[in-house]
């Protein structure tokens, strides 16, 4: 108990009964908040367990957020189908390969970049600080044409190579390196000085230095580059050849779920179930990462 | 390793800048190799049959030397996603030998110079093999892999319990707008059945388009003139209107809206559903409860106005325009696919209806899959033949959409002026 | 394609030869010096971003603003011709006669109005919500951040069957139990758009609210304390230290949301389809470009809407951002 002497927070164990009423109000908002934010996942998880007639039955109605529990042995039957007949853990497994090589590189690329212009005096900074905002802004939507091209006939990225057509595009974030840069600067001169001191190179200095001492930015941009290259579908369905025999697949799990998904014999709970299985690693990932992503946005605003 | 990325990344950017000097494009001049492109993901049941149906190709003509090997890129994941490809191809001069497309692309796709002409390569005979064939301005591009048709799947026990009889009603003697409504209005008196689900909110895809544009043939309407480049005085001509008036009168009535449920049918809340050949499987195997087998269940063509008209149009097979000059091979692999055999194949993983009418197609009389093939022969109607499809079709579900609360006239004039606005963009 | 490529790379290369020149002549003036290997070295870490960005950033933006001049179609990419202005003159027309480019355009500002700070104060409302040192506050986040991560598909799909217009679909049975009468929340087109802003809101202020609570984190405590010394409310305690504190971010999140919030596209798509009452600058564009194969007049639309963004953008920096130290 003597700890709690020099606290100044400590607070006396008996608390007070306006104290547990508003403990009790805060709850129970924050549970209907979470309700109404988590009904999708709630209505994934629980058609998921259902079959095709089940859900018919329950759509618009309360049980539709709930699982069937008369059906609790067949639980999780949609899973089986999907795991044994669509072989979703290949396309799970392609995902991950492809997240796990663009986030290494997406971290490295972008954070120099963002190192070079937060920390390097050099000409021309201000030309790339204008060409960065400039591209934040400007709309993107209809570049996946002129995109498509650039790869397949400049970059000739075809056949095998279309794995590279996947992976090259997303490992250039200028929205990356927009928050690299602002985390970087607000990393006092002092650290990196100490350093120049032991004659160490200024790329030293950022794998052994700025980079660990950068946690929080870097688990924030992993993680949503993560939640980018795993939720992207149609970029990769346009750029990786499907030959439909049976040698190892090269789609990612979206692309291949967009594609299952238009097979006649699906049914919504094999669906719900896909969904289900492809959400669960992000949410793993964005719980665990979640301390260092709260964190990793504090120096976003300073200098926009 | 931090000395290693950098290496790594610029090795990976030179490896592929080579492969844009190297990068080889297919030889055409070989007729021993072919290549095919379909529009469905390989895992599923219709992408097991083309593959079976390649496979079967290869063995039979490998004594002569021929081979086709087949890619396979699901149209589902974004519509232009499959024509982005066909463009690259086409600019690399990369096209597969053969295809596969949407019916109602096949005046873009042939203009655009995608489509072969084969009309000189198919006997008169061999055309008449086939229920429908995919034309433009007089040549043929395309031959239909399967077809499709649409009707009005039916509820019998709230038949009866509406005491409606549909016994007389078929392909040949099919009923008026007049016993239509009255069906609804009897089906519309059962206390929390909604009469018929017209498909009315299926207008974010082509559902609406290719379900309901039958009723405007029926009414005696059109939508654009023979240049397919016209569409006022067509899409908006007062036959046209009074096909839309119908489907308006429907919802006026009460007897459809914009919020039935996608599965009520199923459930037994309503008691029509307009629907194509694919729900025929669902009724089939997926809901026991309310259809437990054919006795509970059954469909009717499409009503009569002026005249009788019914959807049909699918996917088709197409030799493209690429750089092979000898088409020979290709159409032997054309008519390999298309045969009764290839057409079975298909049809057999689907569900759908042989497009090619020497398959022993035998149902009974009256049964749905009879239905819709009489319709396909008898009443069948394509969508308009216009380059600019998917501005009609657009058009038609905004049409469709409004008339939850628009007064027909004008919002068919609207609809009609803008469509025409985007056809002169062409 | 590879000369406009060439091109590109020459103008950008002269800019910033240009930029070099003017920054070493302002240095020289202030006599400072760059140290020629700092230089190299700068130049050389920041290579490998500028060759992918040039290749998959920069130049797909450049052609795609260029072709906002030909009549490019999307199935005759040999036969591409410059038109000069005539797509931008359809577009002026379209929007003199108030045809869909107007109607995107007039829906896109009624929704960027109202999403914008809807979405902003849910994400505050939200973060102060969830920051202090109550047990169970992570589980919030988690569930307030749900939406940010699940496919919008299934989102769309769920609001379609809660917001039915059938008197028995969900919303509507709510509404029945205060005797409000069965409401067509997405085919009326005075209610769709703020239906839309709802969703879009609910779909996305999680992620703002993360930023706002990494803000709030940063405020010192100290200055609270003393408040409560001086016997602020919590009122006071809020205008005075949070929301100063919270400025910076605010401008960030402004800008972002606002970008965001004027690309709107997936929302109207899943939950209305092409309609007059709800198409948006981007879904026209879209439309243009990918259903009805015109990429030429698409990419003039993207390039006015890029203008657009753009000016506000900076606008909104001038009158909010903070003066440089």
């Amino acid at each position: 108990m003597k700890k709690y002497l020099n606290d100044p927070n400590f607070v006396p164990a008996k608390r007070s009964k306006k104290k547990v009423v508003g403990s009790i109000i805060y709850y129970l908002v924050g549970s209907i908040l979470s309700l109404l934010f988590i009904m999708p996942l709630l209505y994934m998880f629980s058609a998921s367990t259902k079959g095709e007639e089940a859900i018919a039955f329950s759509n618009g109605t309360i049980m539709m957020f709930l699982p069937d529990f008369k059906n609790i042995l067949h639980f999780f039957d949609n899973y089986r189908i999907v795991f044994g007949q669509y072989d979703i853990w290949k396309y799970a497994l392609n995902s991950m390969i492809y997240a796990a090589i663009v986030i290494v590189f997406n971290v490295i690329v972008n954070g120099l970049a963002g190192y070079v212009l937060a920390k390097f005096n050099f000409p021309g900074k201000g030309f790339f600080n204008f060409i960065i905002l400039f591209l934040i802004v400007v709309p993107v939507e209809t570049s996946i044409i002129p995109l498509y091209s650039i790869v397949k006939q400049m970059l000739g990225l075809k056949g095998g190579l279309s794995v590279l057509a996947v992976i090259l595009p997303s490992i250039i974030s200028i929205f990356n390196i927009f928050l690299f840069t602002q985390f970087f600067a607000s990393i006092p001169k002092e650290y990196e000085e100490a350093m120049h001191i032991d004659g160490a190179s200024r790329v030293r200095v950022f794998f052994d230095l700025i980079l660990p001492m950068s946690k929080p930015i870097v688990a924030t941009t992993a993680v949503f580059t993560f939640i980018g290259v795993w939720n992207d579908y149609i970029w990769p369905s346009m750029v990786l050849p499907n030959y439909g025999d049976d040698s190892w697949p090269l789609l990612p799990i979206q692309a291949a779920l967009t594609s299952l998904q238009s097979i006649e014999s699906i049914t919504t709970g094999e669906i719900m179930a896909s969904l289900v299985i492809t959400s669960l690693p992000i949410f793993i990932l964005y719980i665990a990462a979640q301390k260092y992503i709260v964190k990793g946005f504090g120096t976003a605003g300073l200098k926009m | 390793m931090k000395k290693l990325v950098l290496p790594a990344l610029m090795a990976a950017l030179l490896l592929t800048g080579c492969k844009a000097i190297g990068g080889g494009s297919a030889d055409y001049s070989d007729n021993s190799k072919l290549k095919i492109r379909f529009h469905v993901d390989a895992k599923s049941a219709e992408g097991m049959a083309y593959k079976k149906l390649v496979d079967g190709f290869n063995k039979e003509y490998a004594s002569q030397g021929m081979r086709v090997t087949a890619s396979f890129v699901a149209r589902s994941a974004g519509d232009s996603n499959y024509e982005k490809q066909l463009n690259t191809d086409k600019l690399e001069g990369t096209l597969p030998d053969i295809i596969t497309f949407d019916a109602p692309n096949c005046a873009a796709y042939a203009e655009a110079e995608y489509l072969y002409d084969i009309s000189s390569y198919l006997s008169a005979e061999e055309k008449a093999k086939f229920i429908t064939l995919n034309s433009y301005q007089g040549k043929t591009y395309g031959i239909p892999i399967q077809e499709s048709s649409a009707g009005f799947y039916y509820n019998k026990a709230l038949f009866a319990q509406a005491g409606i009889n549909v016994s007389g009603i078929t392909v040949d003697n099919p009923w008026t707008y007049d016993q239509f409504k009255a069906a609804c209005a009897k089906l519309k008196a059962l206390s929390g059945i909604t009469a018929v689900d017209m498909r009315m909110d299926a207008t974010k895809d082509e559902t609406a388009t290719y379900l309901l544009y039958p009723f405007i043939y029926a009414s005696g309407g059109s939508f654009v003139d023979e240049t397919g480049k016209i569409a006022t005085g067509y899409f908006n001509s007062n036959g046209s209107k009074r096909g839309f008036q119908f489907l308006k009168d429907l919802v006026d009535l009460q007897y459809t809206n914009y919020g039935i449920g996608a599965t009520d049918f199923f459930t037994g809340k309503v008691g029509m559903y307009l629907s194509s050949g694919w729900t025929i499987p669902d009724l089939d195997n997926k809901y026991p409860t309310t259809f437990p087998n054919r006795d509970a269940w059954g469909l009717l063509p499409y009503p009569k106005d002026v005249i009788a008209a019914s959807a049909n149009g699918s996917w088709s097979y197409a030799v493209t325009d690429n750089l092979r000059k000898d088409k020979s091979a290709v159409v032997t692999l054309l008519k390999y696919l298309t045969n009764a055999n290839g057409s079975k194949t298909v049809t057999d993983a689907t569900g759908m209806i042989p497009a090619n009418k020497e398959v022993n197609t035998q149902y009974g009389t009256n049964s749905p899959e009879d239905v819709l093939y009489q319709q396909l022969q008898k009443t069948g109607k394509q969508r308009p033949e216009t380059v600019g499809y998917p501005q009609f079709s657009v058009a038609f579900r905004g049409v469709i959409d409004g008339l939850r609360d628009g007064n027909v006239s004008t919002l068919v004039d609207n609809k009609a002026a803008a469509l025409q606005n985007e056809l002169n963009k062409l | 394609m590879l000369l406009i490529a060439l091109i590109v790379l020459g103008v950008l290369v002269l800019g910033l030869t240009a930029m070099i020149i003017i920054d070493m002549v302002k240095n020289h003036k202030k006599g400072q010096k760059y140290h020629l290997k700092e230089v190299m070295t700068a130049f050389l870490l920041i290579l490998p971003a500028v060759v992918l960005s040039f290749f998959f950033v920069i130049l797909p933006i450049f052609y795609s603003l260029g072709y906002a001049f030909t009549d490019f179609n999307l199935l005759k990419p040999n036969d591409i011709n410059f038109v000069g202005f005539d797509n931008f003159k359809t577009l002026f027309l379209e929007f003199n006669q108030h045809g869909e480019f107007f109607l995107s355009i007039r829906n896109t500002a009624i929704f960027v109005v109202l999403v914008v700070p809807i979405q902003i104060i849910m994400a505050l409302l939200l973060a102060l919500f969830c920051n202090n040192k109550r047990r169970g506050t992570t589980i919030f986040k988690v569930c307030f951040f749900a939406p940010v991560a699940i496919s919008l598909s299934v989102t769309a799909f769920l609001w379609l069957i809660i917001l039915s217009p059938n008197p028995n679909g969900i919303m509507n049975s709510i509404l029945h139990n205060f005797g409000i009468p069965a409401q067509d929340f997405l085919g009326n087109k005075n209610t769709v758009l703020i239906w839309m802003v709802i969703i879009s809101a609910w779909q996305g202020c999680g992620y703002q609210m993360l930023i706002f609570l990494s803000a709030l984190g940063n405020i010192r405590k100290d200055l609270y304390e003393a408040a409560a010394i001086d016997g602020a409310n919590v009122f006071q305690k809020f205008f005075t230290i949070t929301v100063p504190g919270l400025k910076p971010t605010m401008l960030y999140i402004l800008i972002t949301v606002f970008i965001g919030a004027c690309r709107v596209l997936i929302q109207p798509m899943l939950l209305t389809g092409y309609q007059d009452r709800s198409v948006t600058i981007s879904y026209y564009m879209y439309q243009q470009g990918f259903t009805y194969r015109h990429v030429g007049y698409s990419c003039a639309v993207a390039l006015l809407m890029t203008i657009i963004i753009g000016t506000i953008t900076l606008v909104q920096r001038k009158l909010l951002g903070e003066k440089k130290r």
